[in-house]
């Protein structure tokens, strides 16, 4: 399936196996993976995505048949998970297949940046409480005789 | 028969809301989009920001601003800016 919204795990080499066509030359795969940044409440420990279903699931297929369209452009996957992703997980794959790496690059890139503004998905942090720092010992007074 | 709209809310407007679908009676010959849009925002205060930052869509189609008229079993969704990815 070359557009998916799922609350299963994404896998990549699923996503590669989807563009294998031996007359694209270059195939492009663009991974979204959680971060664990640093918020107020601690570290982030996965995200949660909601997402407009059906607005969403339209929005990506008119996306991938316009990339089709593009010159040299073989075949387009959008994957973006949905529900709760873990950090190092997953989060969204978008592939291109293309007769040359330059068409595929450029496809892959412009798809995301559209993903990103054009399709109803949100994501919420979800952190884990930041760990007490064990306190150090107290630096003894400069002199003191050991 | 009631007459309602569904109001799907999503992200921050949801937050604002604290719900995230809103099943609203209207008048019988429908109501304008601007007019339940003032109606929440004076329900749920927070959402008054969330609004000026949203895209509104009505039965799957965006609208091109908070404009247009909705009947008897319509729904309008509100999408805050997206953060997929």
């Amino acid at each position: 399936v070359s557009v998916r919204l799922t609350p299963g795990r994404l896998s990549i080499a699923r996503a590669y196996a989807a563009l294998a066509d031996p007359t694209s030359g270059g195939v492009v795969l663009f991974v979204g993976r959680v971060r664990p940044d640093r918020r107020r409440g601690g570290e982030v420990s996965s995200l949660f995505y909601e997402a407009h279903t059906t607005v969403a699931l339209s929005a990506m297929a008119a996306m991938e048949t316009a990339a089709r369209g593009r010159p040299g452009v073989r075949q387009v996957l959008l994957w973006h998970r949905t529900g709760d992703v873990p950090v190092g997980e997953p989060s969204v794959i978008v592939g291109v297949g293309a007769a040359h790496r330059a068409e595929a690059f450029e496809a892959c890139r412009s798809l995301i940046d559209e993903l990103k503004s054009t399709v109803p998905i949100w994501k919420t942090d979800r952190a884990r409480p930041a760990r007490r720092r064990p306190r150090s010992p107290r630096p003894r007074a400069r002199g003191s005789a050991d | 028969m009631v007459r309602t709209v569904t109001i799907r809310l999503f992200a921050q407007a949801r937050e604002a809301a604290g719900a995230s679908e809103i099943h609203r009676p209207i008048p019988e010959g429908g109501i304008a989009v601007p007019t339940l849009l003032r109606e929440l925002e004076r329900d749920f205060p927070r959402l008054r920001r969330v609004l000026t930052i949203s895209r509104f869509v009505r039965n799957g189609e965006y609208l091109p601003g908070p404009v247009g008229h909705l009947s008897r079993g319509d729904e309008l969704a509100i999408h805050p800016p997206y953060s997929g990815g």
